[in-house]
Order: structure tokens, then sequence, then C-alpha cells
């Protein structure tokens, strides 16, 4: 009889542990922000919050203009409420959201984190579990719409406001030094360019969205830009589908992989305030996988 | 309808309450289910020590779905759904399951090794943290526009510079074939970007020239080169992004280019004496001796190249230290040294770093640069590590929830179209891909 009740104690442990975990779906905007920094219902820059972006989704704002150093740790607050403990996270990210996730895992992705209760306060800060901690995140894998992890030739030709310190981050050669976009502990990248651009054709080199081009959105790695362009364009080098090296022998940064090339030239880099754009195409992703 | 009547059985026998339906429940099927569980946890924990994701049989009773959407969808109509409906479903589930199984596969050959210690081959950029950045970018014209007809070329020897370092910087215009244009340095200054209620920076004139002097090799080549040292200058005491604002006139029109660099003049540490090496717990160790002087999370990085000087691997540290003398480990993991056959005498070279600073802008100073050959080790046989993967908490909680994944992908494709065989798992066919070296081909994403 101990033996019996010592089993169903232990399998109501285990239920119970499988009954409390949850995954969620976070949502890590880029430059201009828009949503209430610290409450995680707000999705404000990205369109209507009642539209289907993935299991239990959560809009990580930030506020899109200071330096990727002062506003990662409102990142760091959301992944520790959402990714510790026995909650596992799907993450999208658009534009400088790439970035200052990618700063952030590669800085702070080892370290000890606080276990969280997933339930925060005005500030986007959630209680403790039971004041254990673990080392990294739970973190499935990332979405990334027009990553700008390779920042953009837009800020180098200051074409952006130099009033904004989120632009210094976004030159090209800022962003590439910032971190080692190589330490994504094991975490898959998978990346997803927009070409319907012309307004910077001029600037921004190879195929883009009017905002990023293809060597950062498609996580092409290197100290610098580049030119890179959809297969139809014989005059410059291709950015290659999966981890391939691109036509010319270029590497992609590891854990980074193309999902989505814009062979058709049809979408921009604007969410638009309605999931519209390169992010209409991740969040379809995310409805279809992060479930 | 309400009933008044008493249940048979007596007065004294009252109608079962939630709580003691659970008991029942439970005395009828505790035992059987604890049982199942207990047996299926332990068929999980043994797939798991045999790195396999545990694979649950169709005939195993239904599990719930992925959190978040029922484990079958609802079928409108209560049939069967249509053929393209159903093909549909099925290729969904394939994906699914695909998407999963790469997710466990790729994590478990990557985590052999811990995160300080990686393959060259998977920081392909990472390897010359010296050389010069390099770029070409068409002539961006002073007001606005670009002249595609003029090619700029820039280089810039640093991004994030230490206390005390000179950057050099370059620039050079070419036409479409590639022939170097004239061109005229009209204005270079550099000043400290600030923000809001910040006092402005101090300015500071740079000198560009095609002398063959300085930061410049060759005279009258059409490149024209010169050098930022802040510390030397009236930007000593600034703390931040530095831009350099080059005007140039290149056939008659007037360009501009940036060059930014982030400044520190803060010495957060100081290396305070000899690299030695040490083998312990199956890997090969080079310790380093810090004089921490700010305490801090500290991020350092090292590169090793085999005895042949092929680049091997990226050491990391990551870790917070406090004041005073401190040891640095970086540690190359027994395990990838036996996995690479590793051509021993290692030289650890190119180590640099910085003290995080964690809620703040500019978010690090950095350390003084060991550039360049820092320590050789001794010849150690191989045999003399350990093949052991890494393991770890971390490792264990991912592997369990990415198995965990792959076995409800599985159950739930195999539970709808239980005639087909299941697609083969990536485990298998990635240990038979060959590792590709850096310079031949992409930065592998798993090894």
């Amino acid at each position: 009889m101990r033996m019996l009740r010592t089993i169903m104690a232990l399998c109501l442990l285990v239920v119970s542990g499988w009954a409390s975990a949850s995954n969620y779906t976070l949502w890590i905007n880029g430059r201009t922000g828009g949503g209430t920094v610290g409450d995680y219902n707000s999705f404000t820059y990205w369109g209507p919050a009642g539209t289907a972006a993935g299991v239990n989704k959560k809009a990580v704002n930030w506020d899109g203009r200071s330096s990727i150093a002062s506003q990662s740790p409102k990142i760091r607050d959301a992944l520790d409420c959402f990714c510790t403990g026995a909650n596992w996270c799907y993450i999208a990210t658009h534009s400088a959201g790439d970035l200052i996730l990618g700063y952030t895992l590669a800085n702070y992705g080892g370290s000890a984190r606080l276990k969280k209760n997933a339930t925060a306060n005005a500030s986007g800060v959630c209680g403790n579990t039971d004041g254990s901690s673990q080392t990294g995140w739970n973190i499935k894998w990332v979405r990334s719409a027009s990553g700008a992890g390779g920042g953009s030739e837009l800020s180098d030709a200051g074409s952006w406001a130099v009033s904004e310190p989120l632009v210094q981050d976004l030159k090209t050669s800022t962003a590439r030094a910032m971190y080692n976009h190589n330490t994504t502990h094991n975490i898959w990248f998978y990346m997803y360019a927009g070409a319907k651009g012309t307004l910077y054709s001029g600037i921004l080199p190879g195929q883009d969205d009017e905002a990023v081009a293809y060597h950062s959105s498609g996580g092409v790695s290197g100290s610098a830009g580049g030119s890179y362009c959809n297969p139809s364009d014989w005059l410059c080098n291709d950015l290659t589908l999966g981890t391939a090296a691109n036509e010319g022998g270029s590497a992609k940064w590891s854990y980074h992989s193309v999902s989505f090339r814009d062979d058709g030239e049809a979408y921009n880099h604007y969410a638009n305030g309605n999931w519209g754009g390169i992010v209409s195409v991740v969040r379809s992703a995310m409805v279809n996988s992060a479930l | 309808m309400r009933s008044d009547k008493r249940p048979p059985g007596g007065a004294g026998k009252r109608p079962a309450s939630p709580r003691s339906g659970l008991q029942g429940w439970l005395r009828r099927w505790g035992a059987p289910l604890g049982t199942a569980a207990v047996l299926a946890l332990a068929l999980i924990g043994w797939r798991l020590a045999r790195d396999e994701p545990p694979a649950l049989s169709a005939a195993a009773a239904p599990a719930p779905g992925a959190p978040g959407r029922p484990f079958f969808g609802k079928v409108d109509g209560g049939g069967l759904p249509a053929p393209d409906d159903r093909a549909r479903r099925r290729r969904e589930l394939v994906d699914h399951l695909a998407l999963v199984d790469h997710t466990y596969c790729s994590y478990r050959a990557g985590s052999q090794y811990p995160a300080g210690s990686r393959p060259m081959a998977e920081n392909a950029d990472q390897n010359a943290p010296n050389a010069p950045v390099l770029e070409m970018n068409p002539m961006r014209l002073d007001g606005g526009g670009t002249d595609t007809q003029v090619q700029l070329q820039t280089s810039q020897s640093r991004v994030y510079m230490a206390a005390g370092e000179a950057v050099a910087f370059s620039l050079r215009a070419v036409d479409a074939g590639g022939r170097v244009l004239p061109l005229v340095v009209t204005r270079a200054l550099a000043r400290g970007i600030s923000y809001g209620a910040a006092r402005p920076a101090p300015q500071v004139t740079l000198p560009f020239a095609d002398d063959g002097n300085g930061a410049d090799p060759v005279p009258n080549d059409g490149a024209f080169a010169g050098v930022l040292a802040p510390a030397q200058s009236g930007l000593a005491g600034f703390n931040g992004t530095i831009r350099t604002e080059v005007r140039y006139a290149v056939g008659g029109k007037s360009g501009v280019v940036l060059f930014d660099v982030i400044y520190t003049p803060e010495l957060p540490a100081v290396w305070s004496g000899p690299v030695r090496e040490t083998v312990e717990n199956g890997s090969l160790a080079f310790v380093l001796k810090l004089d921490v002087r700010m305490p801090g999370r500290y991020v350092i990085s090292g590169r090793v190249d085999d005895a042949q000087g092929k680049p091997f691997a990226l050491l990391t540290f990551n870790d917070i230290l406090g004041p005073g003398p401190n040891d640095i480990r970086l540690t190359v993991f027994g395990k990838l040294m036996r996995d690479q056959d590793a051509a021993l005498p290692l030289t650890l070279r190119d180590v640099d770093g910085y003290l995080l600073k964690e809620n703040a802008d500019p978010d690090r100073a950095l350390l003084p640069r060991l550039e360049g050959k820092v320590f050789t080790g001794r010849a150690h046989p191989l045999s003399g590590f350990s093949d052991a993967e890494w393991q770890s908490e971390e490792r264990s909680r991912y592997l369990t929830e990415f198995a965990k994944d792959v076995a409800l992908a599985r159950q739930e494709l195999s539970a709808f179209d239980p005639a087909q065989p299941l697609p083969p798992g990536e485990c298998a066919q990635k240990a038979q891909i060959p590792a590709p070296e850096i310079g031949k081909g992409g930065a592998p994403s798993v090894k």
C-alpha cells in the first residue's frame, strides 16, 4: 500500500508538472516600437491583437529607438517570464528585434536565470516560482522577419534619424561587431528575407525590402555587408536557401537558416499595423509551427 | 428534472461528491495508471540514455496533442476529411515532425561541446578579430543620393576600441571596371555622439593622406588613410560612439562616408601574469591571469590553432568576476579534440574581451587586446583527453523537451496514417555528414 501511494504521488507530481508547463510565442518588435513596454498583450506594433500568431502569443515590447544594450533588459525580462522553469518559448522577431535577441542570447544565453511564473507586473517583470534558477532560457527556435542582425546601410548612409541611439547600433560594421552572431546556444534562427524594395536600391546592396538587405535578412556571416540577390538576377550572387554557402562562397552565421527568400519580390519590410509585409509570412509560419 | 428522492442505500449514505468520485477513480485506476506512467517514464529515460527520441507506439493510449491545440482537429460533417484536406493535413504533420526532429537532432549534435569551446568552423567570422573591416558601396553624395558609377572602398582597423588604442581608416574610389579614380579628401572630422541634454562632445580634425606614411602603406596609389587616437586628442575622456565623417570629392562631385568606432577610456582589468595550460576533467585549459579593477560579467574569447597552424577552435569565457586577481580558463573540450583528431600542440592566439555592463550604454569596457600568438602548449597525447559528450542540466532539459516533441509528432502522424511508415529521423543521417573546413563552403550549422 505504501508502495502504491508512493507511485501515485510520483505520478501526480509528474502530471501536475506537465499540466503547469506551457508553450508561449514571443513577438519581439523592431525599430520604432509602438506597443506598450511591459504589457505583453499590447500588439500595436504588429496588428490586431486578435489575429492568430502562435500559441499563447505575447508581445515583447521595447522602445525601438534606444540602444540595443539599454533595451536588452526588456527582452531578458520577457525571456525570464515565459521561457524558464517548465515553460518553453517560440520566438518571432522583426528587423532590429533580431539584433536585440541575438545580442541577448550571445551575452546572456548561458547565464543563471531565476525561474519565473509567467505572471507579469506592469513593468513586465514576473514573480519567482520557487527561488531556484537555471542556466539560460527555454527556447525551441526563432523565426526572424527581415532580421537586422547584420545592420542596414540606411544607417551607414545617414538615411535614418541620427537622434536615435538605435540607428548607430544598426550601422552594418557596428551591428556585426556587437556580438558573436554564431553564439545562439544551439538555437535555430530561421530567416525570412523580403525583396519588395525599390526606394533605397542605390543604398541597400542587392535585394532588399526597403529597410534591410539580403546580407542581413539572410544571416550572411562577416564583418561587413554585401550584395545578395534572388536567382533570377544574374549580376549578383544568390542568397541560398537553408544553411548552404551563398553563391560566391560566403557563409551564413551558424544556426541561421534561410527559410524564405522573396523570389517574387512581393513582401516589403513593413508590418503596417496589420501583420503585413514580410511579417505576414512569418506570422503564417508561427501559426503552423508554434504549437 | 430535480428529484427529492433519496438515493437507494439508506439514510446514512450520501451521494458521492466529486472528491469521493476522484478517490474512487484513483482507487480503481490509480495503480494501473501509475504503473503505466512509471513504465513510460522509464522508457523515456532509457531512450534518452541511448540518445534516441522515444518513439511512442501507435497502439499506446492517445496522448494529448501539443499544447494549445487539439490532438485531432474537428472534422466538419462528421466524416473523414476530403482527400485534398487529408493530403494537406498529412503534409502538415510530416512537416511538423521534420521540424521537431531537426530541432532535436541538431541540438543533440551541437551540444556535444559546451558553449565555451566550439569548433572554429562554426565561427568563421570570429577567426581573425583584428582584421580590418572592408566595405565597398556606391559613392554617397553629399546632400543625398548615390552615384553608382563610383564605388567607394573603405576599411577601418577596429570597431570596438580599448583604452589607449588607435584606429586607422582608409578610402579609395574606383569605377565599374575597378580602375582607381582620383579622390580628394576635403574634410575629416571625428566627434563623439551624444544625445538629449548631454554636453556636446569635442570634435577632432583628422588628417588623411596618401603619402606612404603611418596607416597608408603605399604612396600615391589613390588610397587615403587617417588615424584616430582618442587618448591623444580632445576625445580622451569620451565614452561611447565616435563618428568620423569624411567628406571627399571624385570627378567634381562631393561625397561623404561615415566611420563609427565605440571607444572606452576605462581599463576594467589588466593581464597580470604568464599563461599556463593544464589538463583537467579530460579537457585542456589555458589559464590566464587577470587582475580585475571593475568587477562584473566578463566575456573573453581566444582562438586556437592546431600544430599545423590551422584554425581549430573558438574558446569563450563568460562569467562574473570579483575584484582582484582571477584565473580565466579558456578550455578546449576533450571530445572536440578527439573528434577532430587535433594535431597537438595547440596555440592560443588573439585573445580579446570586455567587461559587459549589464544595463548601460555603452555596454562594455574592453580589456587590453592580446594580439597574435599568446601561448603554445605541450604535445599531449590525444588519448589523454576525454571523448565524453558535454553533460549539464541545461542539455538534459533541452533534450528531454525536444525528445518529447518528437515523440508526440511521431505519434500524431502514425495515428493519422497508420498504414504509412514514418519518415526516417535526422539523427542517424547527421552522423554521416563530414564537417566542412573554414573557407570551403558555409559554416556548418551542426556538426
